[in-house]
């Protein structure tokens, strides 16, 4: 698993201005009072960056004015720059004029709010449920921001850095606890039949968000955003254990801020000896799986190719003989 | 008015009551599980009568979060998923990724291997609309002729695809850099042959559905969107082309080789239902037309791939919006590097995600049996509007 430094992108826009004459130009001359940082991208488009607050103006004026003509919003998202917050992005394209362009803005990481541009484009209305359920952006004047893709209830962002993935994120020794507790199992039917009463006060049930109360609300927001805090926390330490070198699993956990890892997800990167025994804990009769052999290092093929064919003839029957054992153990003999 | 019953015997004028009646809107849930939507798609329609007068569509059953899984595998990992997103276009959808990631990494790709990934990208293009006439044919009800008479022609196309790349849907064969292996010896003279039988396939469907009258009962002023709110909506591919805009991305901003080839753009006039099937047959020829000129100027023999790869792909930092022109429309892959192995965002914008969203204005006040068929227009792959 390799680590992800933290982002230096597009700090240098100076380097790549793009050709006087371009389209940069063009907005510039339209609308004189807005700043744009113009750049060329890698595949040849002009990127302007704007004020968040000029974006509405931004596109309704590109779209209706005659030098730009640009009716086409063909694209809309966002990427998660994590400390440096979220940057919005439009495609815009002029079908008449053949010309495309890429309209950017920064905003805030927590808080993030930007006016809609429905009213311009029919397309963004779908374009803007996705990227605020996925990346927790806030449209105002958005007509239905009810989530799309992800289902209606959920109050989270995936999209963000923060956001875990599993079981990667879980290799790296992230908790995932965060998805397993938002699904319960089931409780077996007959006890269910027995005494529905007692089972569904014993076993908080799931409500829909429309039919809680406002406190009730409250809570499960508190509660969201306490995992989310936490999850983000660990990952946190685990980013910068894996920055300095660390071993994943080694580093220190921040005291009281998460639980103690779930035995799966620990000692993945821990030896292969140890993992073995610890991830089949369900069934306590069997006996404990045989270590895995010490395996052979195979030599570089230039230098001693007879060696070489000899350790991987090796490794193969070691491997044989291992998946025999395991074969003869699951039997239960 | 006079009314004469079967003995001859004349009945006197009818008297006609007229009354308000309370009629009560009814909601129709549809899908997801339902053969009319083509996947697991949902929408609640509201009728007053036959006629719909809301709909409310519900998407996201079959949402993987396949933007996430990129961002979290290295460029070329990430590759095999743009399979699962538009399965029956998945030589196209590979072609944006690959291209995305070689423009941001300045990769130059040889000639030979241009040229067997447009060829395949184009077969695609016949295949995917071959599979919209046969579906398309069983909404409208021409339930088994068309779906077999266009799934013989298809199967032609899997059949060379197979002998390529050992797959018929999940191909996974396009390369960073190129393509995985070279296609077999008689690629060229295979490829003829499948177009020879093709070309007979096209005139077939042309028989079968297009001067049928049912069929153009069923089709004609269906759906109609004018080219504004179509453009307002971002819709694009050969639905565009349908509202009367020549918007194709492989002439407005041409990619690839597609400069060395000459064909026409197919345009409607109304917009509606009719004019979309029509487009699309058309675009069929058209292919055709390019993968003949394609084979003739092919290179027989040359490397698929550069001398020098890197084994792993850094690119520096930098973005890149890739389009091109799928079956559906403009595929996009939005792909930011932050100089590591792996990239920052990968967005995928999706055609049938945005020509699903004008599904809504298109209903609107017309029959029940009429919004199945403008569904069934839009060529919709679940798995794309989802991702």
């Amino acid at each position: 698993m390799t680590s992800r430094r933290t982002p230096t992108a597009p700090e240098e826009p100076s380097s790549n201005e793009p050709p006087p004459g371009s389209i940069a130009d063009t907005y510039r001359e339209v609308m004189p009072l807005v700043s744009f940082d113009a750049a060329m991208t890698k595949g040849d488009d002009v990127a302007l960056t704007i004020p968040s607050d000029a974006i509405h103006e931004v596109l309704e004026r590109g779209r209706d004015d005659e030098r730009l003509q640009m009716n086409l919003l063909r694209n809309q998202t966002a990427v998660d720059w994590e400390e440096r917050g979220l940057e919005i992005v439009y495609h815009l394209y002029s079908i008449p004029l053949r010309q495309a362009v890429t309209i950017k803005s920064w905003l805030p990481s927590e808080g993030a709010v930007v006016e809609s541009v429905t009213d311009i484009y029919a397309m963004a209305d779908w374009a803007e449920r996705e990227c605020r359920e996925m990346f927790g952006i806030e449209f105002i004047g958005h007509p239905d921001p009810r989530n799309l893709l992800l289902d209606e209830d959920l109050d989270i962002h995936p999209l963000r850095k923060s956001h875990p993935l599993a079981p990667i994120e879980m290799e790296q020794g992230v908790d995932v606890e965060f998805f397993t507790k938002q699904h319960p199992p089931p409780e077996p039917a007959e006890e269910e039949a027995a005494e529905p009463e007692a089972a569904a006060a014993a076993a908080p049930e799931r409500k829909r968000l429309e039919d809680m109360t406002e406190e009730e609300r409250e809570q499960r927001r508190a509660e969201q955003a306490e995992r989310v805090a936490r999850a983000r926390e660990l990952a946190a330490v685990r980013r910068a254990e894996r920055l300095a070198g660390a071993p994943p699993a080694g580093g220190p956990r921040p005291e009281g801020a998460a639980p103690p890892p779930r035995p799966a997800a620990a000692p993945a990167a821990a030896p292969a000896a140890e993992a073995a025994p610890a991830s089949a804990p369900a069934r306590d009769d069997r006996p404990p799986a045989p270590p895995p052999p010490e395996l052979p290092t195979i030599p570089d093929a230039e230098e001693d190719p007879e060696g070489r064919a000899a350790a991987q003839a090796e490794r193969v029957r070691l491997g044989r003989e291992l998946a025999a054992a395991r074969r003869a153990q699951l039997r239960g003999g | 008015m006079v009314q004469q019953t079967f003995e001859g015997e004349v009945l006197t004028e009818p008297v006609v009551v007229e009354r308000e009646f309370e009629t009560v809107d009814m909601n129709i849930n549809i899908g997801p599980q339902h053969p009319a939507t083509h996947g697991v798609f949902r929408m609640v329609l509201t009728v007053d009568g036959e006629i719909v007068k809301d709909a409310i569509p519900y998407i996201g059953y079959m949402h993987r979060g396949g933007e996430k899984l990129s961002e979290n595998l290295d460029y070329r990992g990430a590759l095999g998923y743009q399979d699962r997103t538009d399965y029956l276009a998945a030589f196209n959808s590979e072609w944006v990724y690959v291209n995305a990631v070689e423009r941001l990494a300045g990769i130059e790709i040889p000639e030979r291997a241009e040229y067997v990934r447009l060829i395949l990208a184009e077969f695609n293009r016949l295949l995917s609309h071959f599979m919209f006439m046969g579906a398309f044919g069983t909404d409208v009800g021409y339930f088994g002729t068309a779906f077999t008479w266009t799934f013989k022609e298809r199967e032609r196309i899997q059949d060379l695809f197979e002998a390529v790349c050992g797959d018929r849907i999940m191909y996974n064969y396009f390369r960073v850099g190129g393509l995985a292996w070279q296609p077999h010896e008689t690629f060229v003279e295979d490829s003829h042959w499948v177009l020879d039988q093709v070309e007979v396939g096209i005139g077939d469907i042309d028989d079968l559905m297009t001067n049928n009258e049912v069929f153009v009962a069923r089709c004609r002023d269906v759906g109609a969107m004018s080219a504004e709110d179509a453009i307002s909506f971002g819709v694009t591919g050969p639905m565009l082309r349908a509202s009367g805009v020549p918007f194709d991305l492989r002439v407005d901003e041409p990619y690839s080789i597609y400069d060395r080839f000459h064909w026409e753009i197919p345009v409607g006039e109304r917009g509606d239902v009719y004019d979309r099937y029509l487009v699309r047959l058309e675009e069929m020829r058209q292919s055709v037309t390019i993968l003949r000129q394609a084979l003739d100027q092919m290179p027989t023999s040359g490397p698929i791939e550069p001398e020098r790869m890197p084994a792993r792909l850094r690119p520096a930092p930098g973005e890149i919006y890739m389009r091109q022109e799928n079956p559906r429309g403009e595929y996009g892959i939005y792909m930011v590097s932050d100089g590591t192995d792996k990239p920052w965002r990968v967005k995928m914008r999706s055609p049938c995600f945005h020509n699903l969203s004008s599904l809504k204005p298109q209903v609107i006040n017309t029959y029940l049996a009429d919004a199945v068929v403008a569904l069934g227009s839009i060529d919709i792959v679940l798995c794309e509007v989802d991702r």
